[in-house]
């Protein structure tokens, strides 16, 4: 019975897709943007979150369930990221073409090398961890690239005659990052080897590719507030290691890092973490320009 | 020291290893680049090479396990006492003090194949035994937006009615619940469909029918359970929600149901009488988007239900407001009405109770409880009550509904 229904359905779904673009629903603003590059008109995207907000907390309004009910593609972090608020949205739905597993459920952490896997037993005692690896990924070009021509397999997947489209707009795209790849390059040659302290454990991808010296963190567990023992700790490493910058994303309260801060003697930069974070971070070009610049003062 | 040790035990090594086999030469991010767009892309359901992913690898459902230990005093038994509220002891005229585990909760939680998935808790409140909260099965590839659930489950009726302990910001369940709805709320075997409506905004129906066992005593009025098993409750719920704003959100619901009342041993008459329940529930939350700017929300909960059972009309209410005042701080205050108006079954009665939370991590919670309970009655005394609880969560991290 429910295989019959189905079969009307993917019936109707066939009949109807050469006119309706694709409906992509992305949980972070920075997917959206990539999936609009990549899919150009033959797209419609929606992010369910902001760039502004914590990606860890977004709350389950029942209204994206509506959105995620239309949804032909559910576009997501991975990595337990979203796994407070979108396994809700998910079952409310009543959409199985984004159920887990499912060819309208993409998740992007299976596209890139996932750094941060505890490589011993993991307890909550280290905090609120991510037993499957770091999700804070999506910023440096490579990941980027690797994103969108995820996205792009998984459209001609979705969307088999149009994938030559799809191929150039993927094209399209690449050609425009190895344009800029020579700027970044150029601003990320003075950064290599200065040290920061970030807030959470969230930029770890970005060290990597700026080859930045991560020498500690506000938050030594993540998700709980650091204790006046551990910031003393790390104002007195800042201090003998010269660290002169702490990262926080901008939707994390500044006021415990200003004041380590103001002890060390370093100054806190208020970092862009996803598109949507500042107004005028409308792009991921726009994000990697912002993330560059802030390093850079 | 121990950290010096080590760093200079990775860079010694860093140096032996530069100068053993010379640095392998960085690729250009353009090279890089190039790399990565040749990439093979992941297939849906492709297995992972990382082998620790792999290792995380099973089909064992998700596992829970959430403990209330709570320590509290009060100066009569408490009225209309929930299932899962603290249960210290005591009568009408003998304080009640002393621990107890208010709840040991265990959730099992998986996909069972590509059209249901299953949900288990298992319940021990106060010790007395394992009950079963919910079990059920939902199927998650209908079409037409359906959704069916069967087995044990909590009714969908009003808003807290629905939610485990956990969940609640105050130590003891709203009076009407256990007033009107059960012992243990509306929770029974039975069918639930629901079904998301065609519109541009949430709205949600769900239509219920349960066979409610009959409670162990008829010493309280009680609304459903009477009958025969397939004498059904029958429960319809109609839920909206619209966001205001991006901080401000508003949901609602018109909630309705009817059952055979199992009787009250004071009065024959009820035995079999059909019972009604209308009511209609109201949530507003204010909440910036960005949470860590202030760590300020405000949520504001409202829920009505007038019963008719055989010729008696009553009905109660409670209204509720938490506030998250800081990171980790949230107070809440509560007022509790039931006889509104009153009937012989239900007389006035109401309770004033304020709610002090500190959340240690997403993981443990500790609560302070106040309450007042007045009885408006020459024979019950108006009794103070206060809870202290610790609340813990270990296994799977479940996700928190709006």
């Amino acid at each position: 019975m429910i295989r019959l229904f189905s079969l009307v359905f993917v019936l109707g779904a066939l009949a109807s897709w050469a006119e309706e673009p694709l409906r992509v629903v992305t949980s972070i603003e920075t997917f959206a943007d990539l999936a609009r590059r990549v899919g150009g008109e033959r797209v419609t995207v929606e992010s369910l979150s902001h760039g502004y907000q914590d990606p860890h907390f977004v709350e389950a309004k029942p209204n994206l369930m509506v959105v995620l009910n239309r949804a032909d593609l559910l576009v997501r972090v991975g990595l337990d990221l979203e796994i407070g608020w979108l396994p809700l949205l998910v079952q409310g739905a009543r959409n199985d073409r984004i159920q887990l597993g499912q060819g309208g459920d993409l998740d992007v952490s299976t596209l890139i090398d996932v750094q941060d896997v505890p490589q011993v037993k993991v307890s909550r005692a280290m905090g609120d961890i991510h037993p499957a690896g770091n999700p804070h990924y999506w910023i440096p070009p490579v990941n980027a690239v690797r994103i969108a021509k995820g996205l792009t397999e998984r459209f001609k997947h979705l969307r088999p005659g149009e994938a030559t489209y799809f191929d150039a707009q993927f094209q399209k795209f690449l050609a425009e990052v190895k344009a800029r790849a020579p700027a970044w390059e150029a601003a990320a040659k003075p950064l290599a080897g200065r040290k920061v302290v970030t807030y959470h454990k969230s930029w770890v991808y970005v060290s990597r590719w700026l080859k930045l010296d991560e020498v500690g963190y506000v938050e030594n567990k993540p998700g709980v507030p650091p204790s006046p023992d551990h910031l003393a700790e790390l104002i007195v490493l800042m201090r003998t290691q010269g660290v002169k910058a702490i990262l926080v994303e901008s939707f994390y309260n500044r006021s415990v890092a200003e004041t380590v801060a103001e002890k060390a003697e370093a100054k806190v930069l208020a970092m862009p973490s996803d598109v949507g974070a500042r107004p005028e971070v409308k792009t991921y070009f726009d994000l990697v320009d912002a993330v560059l610049a802030q390093l850079g003062k | 020291m121990i950290r010096t040790l080590v760093m200079a035990g990775l860079l010694s090594s860093a140096l032996a290893y530069a100068q053993d086999a010379g640095v392998p030469a960085e690729p250009s991010l353009l090279d890089a680049l190039d790399q990565a767009a040749g990439g093979a892309a992941a297939s849906p359901g492709a297995p992972s090479s990382n082998p620790i992913v792999r290792a995380f690898q099973s089909l064992n459902p998700d596992i829970s396990v959430i403990l209330d230990g709570v320590a509290g005093s009060s100066q009569r038994a408490p009225l209309r006492l929930a299932g899962d509220d603290p249960d210290l002891g005591g009568d009408a005229t003998h304080a009640a003090a002393g621990f107890t585990l208010q709840e040991a909760e265990l959730g099992f939680q998986a996909v069972v194949d590509p059209y249901f998935r299953a949900d288990v808790f298992l319940t021990v409140p106060n010790l007395s035994g394992v009950e079963v909260e919910e079990a059920m099965v939902t199927t998650t590839s209908l079409p037409a937006d359906l959704q069916v659930k069967a087995g044990v489950f909590r009714s969908a009726l009003g808003r807290q009615n629905g939610q485990h302990l956990h969940v609640q910001s105050f130590t003891r369940r709203p009076l009407l619940n256990a007033a009107y709805l059960g012992t243990d709320g509306l929770r029974a075997p039975g069918v639930q469909v629901s079904w998301l409506l065609p519109v541009p905004f949430f709205l949600q129906l769900d239509v219920e029918a349960f066979s409610v066992g009959a409670p162990e005593n008829l010493s309280q009025p009680t609304t459903f359970g009477g009958g025969a098993r397939t004498d059904f409750t029958y429960a319809a719920e109609l839920k909206a929600f619209a966001a205001a704003s991006e901080s401000l959100s508003i949901s609602g619901g018109l909630n309705f149901a009817t059952g055979l009342s199992p009787g009250l041993e004071t009065n024959p008459e009820l035995t079999g009488a059909r019972s009604y329940l209308s009511g209609a529930d109201l949530y507003v939350k204010f909440k910036p988007a960005n949470e860590a700017d202030s760590y300020f929300n405000v949520a504001w909960t409202t829920e009505y239900f007038a019963r008719k059972l055989g010729r008696f009309v009553d009905a109660g209410l409670y209204s509720q407001v938490v506030v998250q005042v800081a990171r980790r701080w949230s107070v809440g205050l509560r007022e509790d009405v039931l006889g509104l108006p009153a009937s012989e079954l239900q007389p006035l009665t109401s309770r004033t109770s304020l709610s002090i939370g500190f959340t240690a991590t997403e993981f443990a919670r500790m609560r302070a409880y106040v309450e007042r309970e007045f009885a408006h009655s020459a024979v019950v005394s108006d009794s103070w009550g206060a809870y202290f609880l610790l609340e813990v969560s270990i296994g799977a991290h479940g996700a928190h509904a709006f």
